[in-house]
């Protein structure tokens, strides 16, 4: 690691462009290392979940009649259901790393292909929700912190525990009564894509991102405040304005910065609440995301698709975790450089 | 400190300490009594729920539909003109019941191999670690559902998967615990002094563990309760007569328009209740310090987040 003088990295230089993109790009490397195994356990518990029903998808698929137990073996064979459990999970990996995610057993619909069809709805609910939680719990927490002890802190705790123990259908309910059915302001249900009409996607995602993004929102402002508190009484922050560095500057390039990670690990944490989250804006604002594709295929035990689902959900969550950790060893600036 | 480790270490741990972080020091905070008297009425609830009913929960009287407080429904009736104070209350215990089937399986499966995992060596803590870490990276409702799917619908099959998947956080908050604890000087003290290993874990880590799981237990309850209300709000693991909460808020939100005000009864009793559990977490963990792992825990995996939660541990004040 580069020692670079106090000075300098107060002031804010940044270490050559190159040197950083190789800090992060060992940090991915690595951390891709350790995913890997992570990757392999939680796919393999999803693939052998569906093996250990104990629903017989061929006779579901052949019908009542038509089941013999000849003709389940057969179907069977032609699935490859009759394997052991660890080849067919190896060759179902090996399908999906080429998107390949098998056909739904009952309306032959490949999975990927409803899954991609589904996939907009939640990512444009579930970004446009990071974005708002981060917005609005950053800009909460770190008034609260500048302000610490004032009314507006007080409120931002209490606004905060309030928020956090409100599940996001139980606020998606209520801003529908408050937003669409009160005021008629914007539309209760239903998703038009942003490829039809952006004005139109914006305010069908609007309601269920909000709803989504509150209880992460209170959890960030809660960890920004707590560790934004701690850092402003740092040693290199006194420095700081010691040395007469406007307030501002010293909030956003020196604090903050520093202070932000523990707000950045909480939203990653919390990004799998919030896939659960969407499951619920999708029942509250009827729209049709991967929740209700899982829904519908777990009443029928539609297992490829339930197996499909979940794979594609566990690498969001990872990728998302990846990117949080990436992010965090860009963010922390100490004297000794970067990412320490 | 020193005579305290001298003590513990022949064995005769100093009692009077111990109130340190116990429950009286808890209760004298407003909020956790406040707490602990809104969970004993979801208690009585839960035990008594059906039969202090006013009404039946099942009564159908299409006379009185979507009617709002009144002397006779307090918290008004529903589409099908039910008593909806009858059939939250109704509907508590299995409700709670679910949520405490997870969490027990979550605490057993969690605390056991995390207390485990610092006596067992090196091999077993780094599997324990990145099977902790992949469960992590299964959403709880998804993984619910899709169990519901394979195993059947039921709600008693779908906590299972919810208890689970709430292991990875008990196992991470105890294994730090007692990480800190075992290595403690007086543990060392007691080690050469001739205690055997489960001697340790028993008399020593244990008991300065059990606060940390106590603030774990009760935050993982009301994770467990949100979990089962939303299951039975999307209907899962339910018949459509039998109430539950989620339930009850499921139905109100299909008369929004006959009700709008309906959805924010139910929506009340599972705020207070999860609202209460955190409470009393929070005010354990401020009494004892135990638990704050549990707030910035890292979802991943990289050895960089992991020893910066052991630095935010160690700024944590320690009682």
């Amino acid at each position: 690691m580069t020692v670079l003088n106090m000075p300098r990295a107060a002031a804010g230089a940044t270490p050559p462009r190159r040197r950083r993109g190789r800090i992060i790009a060992t940090r991915l490397g690595g951390g891709l290392a350790v995913l890997l195994p992570i990757v392999l356990i939680s796919t393999f518990i999803t693939y052998s979940l569906g093996a250990l029903s104990n629903s017989d998808p061929a006779a579901t698929i052949l019908g009542q009649d038509a089941a013999t137990p000849a003709a389940v073996a057969r179907l069977n064979h032609s699935m490859g259901l009759d394997r052991p459990l660890i080849v067919q999970y190896w060759s179902w990996l090996t399908q999906a790393l080429h998107g390949n995610l098998g056909r739904s057993y009952f309306t032959q619909i490949p999975v990927a292909q409803s899954i991609a069809q589904r996939l907009p709805v939640d990512l444009s609910i579930a970004l446009l929700a990071v974005l708002l939680a981060i917005v609005i719990g950053g800009t909460a927490g770190t008034v609260a912190a500048v302000r610490r002890g004032g009314w507006f802190d007080r409120g931002v705790t209490v606004v905060c525990s309030a928020a956090s123990t409100l599940p996001a259908f139980v606020v998606g309910i209520i801003l529908v009564v408050l937003f669409a059915m009160t005021v008629h302001w914007l539309p209760a249900n239903g998703y038009v894509g942003p490829s039809t009409s952006v004005p139109q996607w914006l305010a069908h995602i609007i309601l269920p991102s909000l709803a989504l993004s509150l209880a992460v929102s209170a959890d960030i402002a809660r960890q920004l405040r707590t560790s934004l508190v701690d850092v402003l009484e740092r040693n290199y922050i006194v420095g700081a304005r010691v040395r007469g560095l406007p307030y501002r500057r010293i909030l956003f390039r020196h604090a903050l910065r520093n202070a932000a990670g523990p707000a950045l690990t909480i939203l990653g944490n919390d990004f799998p609440l919030m896939l659960a989250g969407a499951v619920a804006a999708e029942a509250v604002f009827s729209l049709p995301g991967l929740g209700q594709l899982l829904l519908e295929s777990a009443q029928t035990r539609d297992i490829p698709v339930v197996q499909g689902l979940l794979l594609v959900i566990s690498c969001f969550v990872i990728v998302v975790n990846l990117i949080v950790n990436v992010t965090l060893n860009g963010l922390y600036r100490t004297s000794d450089g970067i990412g320490t | 400190m020193s005579s305290g480790a001298v003590q513990a270490a022949a064995g005769r741990p100093a009692r009077g300490r111990r109130s340190l972080i116990g429950p009286r020091s808890v209760l004298r905070l407003p909020s956790a009594r406040v707490a602990i008297a809104v969970l004993i009425g979801i208690g009585i609830l839960t035990v008594f729920g059906a039969t202090l009913a006013p009404q039946n929960p099942l009564t159908i009287n299409a006379n009185a539909l979507f009617q709002g407080p009144s002397s006779h429904h307090l918290l008004g009736t529903d589409y099908l003109g039910r008593d909806v104070l009858s059939r939250l209350m109704a509907g508590t215990r299995l409700s709670v019941l679910t949520a405490l089937e997870a969490v027990g399986i979550g605490l057993v499966l969690g605390t056991v191999p995390g207390v485990a995992t610092v006596f067992l060596g090196r091999w077993f803590d780094f599997t324990a670690n990145r099977v902790t870490d992949a469960l992590m990276t299964l959403p709880s409702i998804f993984f619910a559902v899709a169990v519901t799917a394979a195993l059947g619908n039921g709600l008693v099959q779908a906590m299972v998967p919810i208890g689970i998947l709430l292991a990875p956080f008990f196992f991470r908050v105890t294994r730090a615990a007692t990480l800190e604890h075992a290595r403690a000087q007086y543990v060392e003290a007691a080690e050469l002094l001739g205690a055997s290993k489960l001697h340790v874990v028993r008399v020593h880590v244990l008991r300065k563990v059990l606060p940390t799981i106590a603030v774990t237990t009760a935050s993982m309850t009301a994770a467990a309760l949100l979990s089962v209300s939303f299951l039975t709000f999307l209907g899962i693991g339910v018949q459509p007569p039998a109430p539950t909460w989620g339930g009850v808020l499921s139905s109100d939100l299909d008369y929004l328009a006959q009700a709008p005000w309906a959805p924010f009864i139910p929506g009340a009793l599972i705020a207070v209740t999860v609202g209460a559990l955190n409470a009393l977490a929070d005010a354990f963990r401020d009494r004892s310090g135990a638990g704050t792992l549990l707030l910035t825990a890292p979802a991943a995996v990289t050895p960089e987040t992991l020893e910066r939660v052991d630095d935010d541990r160690r700024s944590q004040p320690a009682a």
